[in-house]
C-alpha cells in the first residue's frame, strides 16, 4: 500500500512542481513538510508587498520564520536561494469570516460544529472546535488562504472567534490568536410583511406595529446585556481579591474596554445603522460583517470608522431596484467613501468548502471598481488590521511572519494558481483531497 | 320576522321542498304573500347600458317584469313606488362568487394546504404513508373533483345573500372552493327563498383553478397544468372506450364507472369550464385547454393581467374580472420603504387599470366581488377602475348584460325589459358615485331595502365639507398611473437589419479559432460572415448598425446547460418518483429580473429544468433569454425536447428530514430498479398504442408520463440526468442502454472524471459545476479537476451554473477549466459555449460564431476568460439586449420611478389616515408576492439548496 502511494505521490510532482523545489523528496501526509534552513532567500518574483510598492524582481529574505529583508536586492547573502522567476509574491491570505475548520459537510449533521444553543453565549470559543485535519483545509490552502477567523453562527451574542493559521500538527500549532473578537448578530429588522391570511401559521402573525414593538425590544436586550456586563466590571473591580467569577461576563470585558472589535452581523442597512449607532454609544470597536447594505451607507461607515466585512460580491442585488452589479461594486465604493474592506466568500452554505475562493470575489471587486491594490488589502492587510494581528501579518514588512504565496499570475487572475507557500517560514503542502484524487484518476487505464 | 320564522317552523320543509307554486295559499301561522304587483315611478330607468328613460315606469308582476317606459300605463292595484330622483338598473350579476368560508382568489405566493390526506393512483407512490383513495367513485388525483355539485347540498346563505344585495347584485354564480377540477357551481337569484326557489341555472359552469397542493400530487403549478391535461385526455378517452364498449358489449371487459370523467361529458354539451389561473402567464395555459379540448370557457382574472395584455389578448375568451385592487401600505419606520420593491410599488398602481385592460385587448369583461376582502369596498374599487379608461357604460355592462351573456341568462337578465325577471338595483343618485346611496334592490319582484351605513345628517355634512376638497385631491391621485408598464425596461435596445463588429478578438468557438482584429456581420438575425468577408459584405448591407470592437473581444453568447431561473410556481414535482408528465415548457416565467441579470453577463441561452427530486422529473424547457418575450416566445425553437431524472441523495431523500421514509426508492438500489420499471411500462404502453392505432380495437388510454418515457425510448427526448456517483451513473448509464437509449447529458457529475471513458463511450455529454464540492455526503470526492479530467478523456464537458447567481458570470466558470487542469483556454470558453450547445443539441444553430448561426454574442473589455474583464453588451438573434453604457440609466429611471410612487403611497396614506380597519385587507394585499417575482432576488437551485446544510 506504502509503496502505490509513493508511486502515486511521485507522479504528482511533475504537476506540483512545488513538491519538488528544494530537489529533494518530501513527505507528503502532513501540512507544515519541509523544514527549510533557517535563512533562505526568496528571488525573482514580483514581490507584491501590499503595505507599500511592488517590487518587480524582487527579493526576500526569510529569517527564522519571519521576513528579514524585502527588496530589489537585499544586502544579505545567504546559500539557499529559491527562484521565483516569473512568480507574483503574495502574503498570505487572510478571511477575516469563515466557516472553515467548523463543518466537513454540510448536509451531514455529525458534523456541523458552528451553531451553538442560547442567546448569549461570549464564552463560546469557536477556534477551540476547528478539526486540524479537516479535508477542507488544504483545499483552501492551495486558494493561498493562509488563515481563517471560524466564526460562532446562532443566538445573538454568538462567542468569540480566534484566528487560526492552516497550517501545524494540531490546534494549538494553528492558533494565532485567540480570542481576536467578539461577535455579535443583530437583530432582524426585516418586518414580515406577508398578509395574514398567506401565512402557514396564522396565529403567529404579527402585525408591522406588533413586529417593530418587537425588534426594538430585541435591541434593548442586546443594550442590557453590554449594561449588564459593565456593572459585573465595575463589581469586579470594586470586590478587589475575593471574588466569583462568571465566565460569561469574564468573557465580555476585552471589548467593552475596545481592546479587541465587536464583530456585529448584519446585513440590512437598519441593522448597520442601529449597529453603528449602539457602538458609538457603546464606545465599541466595531467590525461590520456582512455588510451586504453597507454601500448605500459608506459615510456613516467612513465618518465612524467602521470597518467592513464584504461577504456579498457573489450574491444577486438585494432589492429590484439595484442595479445588477451593485454586489460587485459595493467594496470599490466604500473603498471610494474611505471605509476599510476585507473581502471575505462568506459563512453561508457553501462558506467552508469554497472558502478558497476568497481571491474570486476581490477579483470581481477589482474589476467593478475597487482599486487593485486596495482589493489585494481587502485580502491581506486589511483583515490582519481588523483583527489586531497586523504586527504578524498581512503584508511582505521586515519583521512580520514569512506568511507568502507565490502565484503563477497576479492574484487577481483567477486562471493563476498557488504554486509554492510557505506559513511561517515553513514551507507548506498545496497538496489536497481533490489533487489526490485527480492524480489518482488521471492515472486510470483507458478503458 | 318572516324570515326567522320560517327558518324555524318544521312546516318549511313542506313548503321548501314543493315545487314553487306563487298562487297557492300559505297556511296558517305564516306570514301571507303579500300581492305581487307593483309599480315603479318616476326613476331614470338605465334599460340597458348606455340607455336611460327618464321618468320612467317599470310594472312588475310575480316576478317579471310586465312593462318598461316612459308612457307606461299603471296596472289598477299595482302597489306604487315613488322613485323620484332614483336610478334604476338591472339587477347585477356576479358571476364567481365562491360559496365557502375561505373566498380567496387563487395564491399566487406559494401555496396553502386546503386538505389534509393525500390520493395518489402513480407510479411508485404506492408505499407512501399518506396515499389514500378518496371514498367514491371518481379521479385518483388530488382536487380532480369535477363530478362535485353545488346545487347538492346548497344551503342559502342569508349573510351572503345579504352582502351582495348591499353592493347591487341581484343573481350570483355560487362556485365550489376547494381543489383543482372543483366541480359545478349553481347560478342563483339572491332572493330569501328556498334553494328550489332560488336557483336559475343548476352546473352552470365547470371550475378550474391552478391551485397546487401542499404534499401531495400535483404540489407544483406545472404538476397542476399535467393533471388537468391528463383529465381531459381522459375525459375523452372515457367516451371513446364506453362507446366501444356498447359495440362490443360481449367480447370486452366492461370500462370503469368514474363518476368524474361522467361528469365532463357536460362539456360537449356547451358547458363552460371557468378557470381560475392564479396567474397573468397562465392565462396562456387555460387558452391552450379551451383550443385543445374544444369546450367554451371563461378566465378569472388574477389582478395582474395588465402585465402580459398580449395573452389576454390571444387567450380569446370572457373574462371574470376582481377589483381586489391593493391599498398603499403605512410602514413604522422610513427604512422599511426599502423592503417594498418596485414590482409591488408598479402593481399596486397598475392594479385598478385592469379591468380596463382587458376590456381592450376585446375581451368580455364581467365584473365579480370575488377576491375582494371587503365586498364593501366594491363601489370604491369600481369608481378607481372608471377612474383609469374605463367608461361606466362599460362598467354597468361588466355588471349586467356581459355577465348574461355569459352565463346563458340573456332572456331572463341584463336588462330592464318587459318580459324578464324582475331583477333592480335602486340607487339614489349614481351607482357609480359610492357616496350615493344603494336603497334598495328587487330580486324576483321582491323588494329587498338596504340598511343605510350613513351616519345622520347633520355630521354627515360637517365631515363633507372637509371632506370633499380631500376626497377630490385623493380620487385625482388615484386617477393617473405614476408606474410605467414593465416592459419598459426590458426587451430590445436595438433592432438593426444588420451588425458588423469590428476590428475585435473574435473568440468563435468554431473550426476558426480565434480571430484577432477581425469583423463579423450578422444579418437578419443570423451571422453572414466573419472576417474580411464579413467587412466586404457588409458593406453591400448598406444601413449597417457597426461596433467598434478596438481592444474589445466577442464571444459566442454563452449557454447555461442547467438553470431553474424563470420557473413559475415550483421548481419541483417532488411529490411522485416519476413524475414524467409534467414540463418546465408549461410554466416558463418570462417575468423575472433575472434574465436582465443573466444578460448582462453574457448569457443568451438556459436549460430550464426540472429539480432533482425524482429519479424521473419533469420535462425540461430550452429557452432563448429574449427577455420582454411572453413565455411561449422566449422558447428555443429547434431544441430537441428533453427530461430531467436524478440519482443519489436527492431522490432517495437523504437530507428531507427523518420523516420521508416510506417514497420508493429510498437507496441506489432502487433507483434502478425504478428507472428500469418505468422504461419497461413505457415499452409496453408503445406496443398498445401502436397496436391500437393499426388495428383498431379497444382505446387504450392516454398516459402523459408514459408518453413522455415512450419519447426517450424512441430517441425523440434526451434525458439530463442529475447525477453524483460513479456508481449510480454507471447504473443508469446501463440501464439505458438495455433500452437502446442513448443519455443526452449526466448534470453536476461530480464523480464522472472517476469513468470519464465509460461516459466517452456511452456518449452522454457532462455538465458539471466547475468547483463545488463537500456540502453533501455524496459530494465528497467531488474536485474543480474533473472537468479537465473529463475533457482529457474524450468527454463533451460543459459548465453549468445550476445557480440564478452563478449564470451571471459563466465566463468565469469556464475560466476554472483553465486554472485547474489547465485546459487551453479557447476550449475553456467552450464549456459555457459549444458543448453545451452540442449537449442540447442545438450546436448546429448556436454555440459557435459561424456563419449561418444565430446572432448571439457578447462584447467583452478584454478576454472573456479574464476575470477583469467585463461585459459590455449582449446580442441575441441580431438584437441587442443588455449595453452597459444603458445600464446605470435604466436603473436611475427605476429608482426615479420607485420615488415617486413612494411618494404617491404616502401622501394617499395620509387620507385614509384612521381608516385601518376597513382597508386593512386591501393595505395587506399590497405585500402579497407573486410568483413570477417570488425568486427574483433569490439563488434558485434543484434541490440542493433546501438541505440544511450551510451556517444561517
Amino acid at each position: 500500500m506504502k509503496t502505490l502511494i509513493a508511486i502515486f505521490l511521485a507522479a504528482s510532482c511533475a504537476v506540483y512542481a512545488q513538491d519538488e523545489i528544494e530537489g529533494r523528496r518530501l513527505e507528503r501526509d502532513i501540512s507544515l513538510i519541509n523544514r527549510l534552513p533557517a535563512r533562505y532567500l526568496l528571488s525573482g518574483a514580483t514581490v507584491h508587498t501590499v503595505s507599500g510598492e511592488s517590487i518587480p524582481n524582487g527579493q526576500v529574505l526569510v529569517v527564522n520564520g519571519k521576513i528579514a529583508e524585502v527588496g530589489a536586492e537585499v544586502k544579505t547573502k545567504v546559500a539557499e536561494v529559491i527562484d521565483l522567476n516569473g512568480m507574483h509574491l503574495y502574503p498570505g491570505i487572510v478571511s477575516a469570516a469563515s466557516m472553515l475548520g467548523l463543518v466537513e459537510i454540510g448536509a451531514v449533521r455529525a458534523t456541523r460544529d458552528y451553531s451553538e444553543v442560547g442567546s448569549y453565549t461570549p464564552d463560546v470559543e469557536s477556534w477551540r472546535a476547528v478539526n486540524p485535519d479537516s479535508e477542507l483545509i488544504p483545499v483552501a490552502r492551495a486558494g493561498g488562504i493562509a488563515y481563517v477567523l471560524p466564526v460562532p453562527v446562532g443566538g445573538v451574542v454568538r462567542g468569540q472567534s480566534g484566528l487560526v493559521q492552516l497550517g501545524g500538527w494540531g490546534i494549538e500549532d494553528m492558533t494565532v490568536q485567540g480570542p481576536v473578537a467578539l461577535h455579535v448578530s443583530w437583530p432582524s429588522m426585516n418586518l414580515r410583511l406577508t398578509p395574514k391570511h398567506r401565512v402557514s401559521k396564522p396565529d403567529d402573525w404579527k402585525s408591522p406595529e406588533d413586529q417593530d414593538k418587537n425588534r426594538k425590544k430585541k435591541i434593548k436586550e442586546l443594550k442590557e446585556f453590554f449594561a449588564d456586563a459593565r456593572a459585573y466590571l465595575k463589581a469586579k473591580q470594586a470586590a478587589g481579591n475575593k471574588w466569583n467569577e462568571v465566565p460569561a461576563w469574564e468573557a465580555m470585558l476585552p471589548y467593552l474596554a475596545r481592546k479587541k472589535p465587536v464583530m456585529v452581523h448584519a446585513n440590512d442597512i437598519r441593522q448597520i445603522k442601529g449597529a453603528v449607532e449602539w457602538a458609538r454609544e457603546e464606545k465599541l470597536n466595531l467590525i461590520i460583517c456582512g455588510a451586504r447594505d453597507a454601500w448605500r451607507v459608506p459615510d456613516l461607515l467612513a465618518t465612524n470608522g467602521v470597518s467592513v466585512v464584504y461577504e456579498h460580491v457573489f450574491e444577486q442585488p438585494a432589492r429590484d431596484f439595484d442595479e445588477y452589479d451593485s454586489g460587485f461594486r459595493a467594496p470599490g465604493e466604500l473603498v471610494e467613501a474611505g471605509v476599510k474592506v476585507a473581502i471575505t466568500i462568506g459563512t453561508g452554505r457553501f462558506g467552508a468548502s469554497i472558502a478558497r475562493d476568497h481571491s474570486h470575489a476581490a477579483a470581481f471587486a477589482a474589476a467593478h471598481g475597487m482599486p487593485v491594490n486596495e482589493a489585494i488589502r481587502s485580502l491581506t492587510l486589511y483583515p490582519a488590521q481588523m483583527l489586531g494581528v497586523d504586527d504578524r501579518i498581512g503584508s511582505i514588512e521586515v519583521g512580520k511572519l514569512a506568511t507568502l504565496i507565490a502565484v503563477d499570475r497576479p492574484l487577481l487572475d483567477i486562471r493563476g494558481n498557488v504554486k509554492r507557500m510557505w506559513i511561517q517560514g515553513e514551507k507548506v503542502s498545496l497538496e489536497s483531497r481533490h489533487t489526490k484524487l485527480y492524480e489518482k484518476y488521471r492515472r486510470r487505464p483507458v478503458r | 320576522m318572516d324570515r326567522l320564522a320560517r327558518a324555524f317552523t318544521i312546516a318549511t320543509l313542506v313548503l321548501a321542498l314543493s315545487p314553487v307554486l306563487a298562487a297557492e295559499l300559505r297556511p296558517p301561522g305564516f306570514r301571507p304573500e303579500r300581492h305581487r304587483v307593483d309599480a315603479l315611478v318616476g326613476a331614470a330607468v338605465v334599460t340597458s347600458p348606455g340607455r336611460e328613460i327618464k321618468n320612467g315606469t317599470i310594472v312588475i308582476k310575480e316576478g317579471l317584469l310586465t312593462a318598461v317606459g316612459a308612457k307606461v300605463e299603471v296596472p289598477k292595484g299595482a302597489r306604487i313606488w315613488d322613485m323620484t330622483g332614483k336610478t334604476i338598473y338591472a339587477g347585477f350579476i356576479d358571476p364567481y362568487v365562491i360559496h365557502a368560508a375561505n373566498t380567496l382568489p387563487v395564491d399566487t405566493t406559494g401555496f396553502i394546504p386546503i386538505r389534509a390526506g393525500s390520493i395518489v393512483d402513480f407510479a411508485g407512490a404506492e408505499n407512501h404513508s399518506k396515499v389514500r383513495h378518496p371514498p367514491g367513485s371518481g379521479s385518483g388525483i388530488h382536487g380532480i373533483t369535477p363530478q362535485n355539485r353545488l346545487d347538492l347540498d346548497l344551503v342559502p346563505d342569508p349573510k351572503l345573500f345579504k352582502s351582495l344585495r348591499s353592493i347591487g347584485f341581484t343573481t350570483a354564480n355560487l362556485a365550489p372552493a376547494e381543489g383543482i377540477l372543483r366541480g359545478t357551481g349553481t347560478l342563483v337569484n339572491l332572493g330569501d327563498g328556498s334553494a328550489n326557489e332560488i336557483i336559475l341555472r343548476r352546473q352552470l359552469f365547470q371550475h378550474a383553478a391552478f391551485e397546487p397542493f401542499d404534499d401531495v400530487y400535483p404540489k407544483s403549478l406545472m404538476g397542476v397544468i399535467a393533471a388537468l391535461r391528463q383529465t381531459f385526455y381522459d375525459m375523452e378517452f372515457y367516451r371513446k372506450d364506453r362507446d366501444h364498449h356498447a359495440k362490443n358489449p360481449t367480447t370486452r371487459e366492461r370500462p370503469e364507472a368514474n363518476s368524474a370523467l361522467e361528469a365532463l361529458q357536460a362539456l360537449r354539451d356547451g358547458q363552460r369550464v371557468v378557470f381560475e389561473p392564479g396567474s397573468s402567464l397562465m392565462v396562456e395555459r387555460a387558452g391552450d385547454f379551451v383550443r385543445q379540448f374544444k369546450f367554451g370557457s371563461a378566465i378569472v382574472a388574477c389582478g395582474e393581467e395588465w402585465r402580459r395584455p398580449e395573452l389576454v389578448k390571444a387567450a380569446g375568451v370572457p373574462f371574470i374580472v376582481p377589483l381586489g385592487f391593493p391599498n398603499a401600505p403605512t410602514l413604522p419606520n422610513e427604512d422599511d420603504w426599502m423592503q417594498v420593491s418596485l414590482d409591488q410599488l408598479r402593481r399596486w398602481d397598475w392594479a385598478a387599470e385592469n379591468p380596463a385592460v382587458i376590456h381592450k385587448q376585446g375581451q368580455a369583461v364581467s365584473l365579480t366581488t370575488h377576491g375582494l376582502g371587503d365586498r364593501k369596498s366594491f363601489r370604491k374599487m369600481l369608481k378607481r377602475a372608471i377612474g383609469r379608461g374605463w367608461s361606466e357604460n362599460n362598467a354597468l355592462a361588466a355588471l349586467t348584460t356581459v355577465p348574461a351573456e355569459l352565463t346563458g341568462t340573456t332572456a331572463m337578465l341584463g336588462r330592464i325589459e318587459a318580459g324578464k325577471v324582475a331583477n333592480l338595483t335602486v340607487v339614489q343618485g349614481s351607482y357609480f358615485n359610492p357616496e350615493d346611496e344603494l336603497t334598495e334592490v328587487w330580486v324576483d319582484g321582491r323588494r329587498f331595502e338596504i340598511d343605510s351605513a350613513r351616519k345622520p345628517d347633520d355630521e354627515k355634512n360637517q365631515k363633507a365639507i372637509a371632506g370633499a376638497k380631500k376626497k377630490n385631491d385623493l380620487h385625482k391621485l388615484l386617477a393617473s398611473r405614476v408606474a410605467r408598464h414593465p416592459s419598459e425596461d426590458r426587451g430590445t435596445l436595438a433592432t438593426p437589419k444588420a451588425v458588423l463588429v469590428k476590428n475585435a478578438t473574435i473568440w468563435t468557438s468554431g473550426p476558426d479559432g480565434n480571430l484577432t482584429n477581425a469583423s463579423m456581420l450578422i444579418v437578419d438575425g443570423k451571422i453572414r460572415a466573419l472576417g474580411a468577408k464579413a467587412d466586404r459584405e457588409a458593406k453591400e448591407q448598406g444601413n449597417v448598425h457597426e461596433i467598434d470592437g478596438k481592444g474589445l473581444h466577442a464571444a459566442p453568447g454563452m449557454i447555461d446547460c442547467h438553470s431553474h431561473t424563470s420557473i413559475l410556481g415550483g421548481v419541483n414535482e417532488s411529490s411522485l418518483p416519476s413524475t414524467a408528465m409534467v414540463g418546465i415548457r408549461d410554466v416558463v416565467n418570462s417575468e423575472t429580473d433575472n434574465f436582465y441579470r443573466q444578460l448582462a453577463g453574457g448569457l443568451t441561452v438556459a436549460n430550464l429544468l426540472h429539480g432533482s427530486a425524482n429519479p424521473i422529473g419533469g420535462r425540461n424547457a430550452v429557452i432563448k433569454l429574449r427577455y420582454g418575450d411572453p413565455p411561449s416566445k422566449m422558447l428555443f425553437a429547434g431544441a430537441p425536447l428533453g427530461i430531467k431524472f436524478a440519482l443519489g441523495e436527492n431522490v432517495k431523500q437523504s437530507n428531507w428530514g427523518d420523516d420521508r421514509t416510506t417514497r420508493f426508492p429510498q437507496t441506489r438500489m432502487g433507483v434502478v430498479t425504478f428507472h428500469r420499471n418505468r422504461f419497461v411500462a413505457a415499452r409496453q404502453y408503445l406496443e398498445r398504442m401502436q397496436n391500437y392505432t393499426s388495428n383498431g380495437g379497444r382505446p387504450v388510454r392516454r398516459n402523459l408520463e408514459l408518453d413522455v418515457l415512450g419519447e426517450i425510448i424512441e430517441g425523440k427526448r434526451w434525458i439530463h440526468c442529475h447525477s453524483y456517483r460513479q456508481d449510480e451513473m454507471i447504473a443508469l448509464m446501463r440501464t439505458m442502454e438495455s433500452f437502446d437509449v442513448k443519455i443526452g447529458t449526466l448534470q453536476h457529475v461530480l464523480e464522472g472524471y472517476k469513468i470519464a471513458d465509460e461516459i466517452a463511450k456511452h456518449g452522454a455529454g457532462a455538465s458539471a459545476f466547475s468547483d463545488w464540492w463537500a456540502y453533501k455526503f455524496e459530494v465528497y470526492d467531488a474536485i474543480p479537476y474533473a472537468g479537465a479530467l473529463m475533457w482529457q478523456r474524450g468527454v463533451n464537458v460543459s459548465f453549468n451554473s445550476d445557480s440564478s447567481e452563478l449564470a451571471r458570470r459563466m465566463n468565469m466558470e469556464a475560466a476554472k477549466a483553465v486554472k485547474y487542469g489547465g485546459v487551453p483556454e479557447q476550449e475553456a470558453l467552450k464549456f459555457v459555449t459549444l458543448n453545451p450547445a452540442k449537449q442540447l443539441r442545438i450546436d448546429h444553430l448556436v454555440g459557435s460564431l459561424e456563419p449561418g448561426k444565430h446572432g448571439d454574442f457578447s462584447i467583452w473589455t478584454g478576454s472573456p476568460l479574464d476575470s477583469q474583464s467585463i461585459c459590455l453588451q449582449t446580442w441575441l438573434d441580431g438584437k441587442k439586449y443588455f449595453d452597459r453604457e444603458e445600464a446605470p440609466k435604466r436603473s436611475i429611471r427605476r429608482r426615479e420611478e420607485r420615488k415617486q410612487l413612494i411618494a404617491k403611497a404616502k401622501q394617499i396614506a395620509t387620507f385614509s389616515a384612521g381608516d385601518d380597519s376597513k382597508s386593512k385587507a386591501a393595505r395587506a394585499a399590497f405585500f402579497t408576492r407573486l410568483w413570477e417575482h417570488a425568486n427574483n432576488l433569490k439563488t434558485v437551485e434543484c434541490l440542493d439548496c433546501q438541505i440544511d446544510g450551510g451556517a444561517r
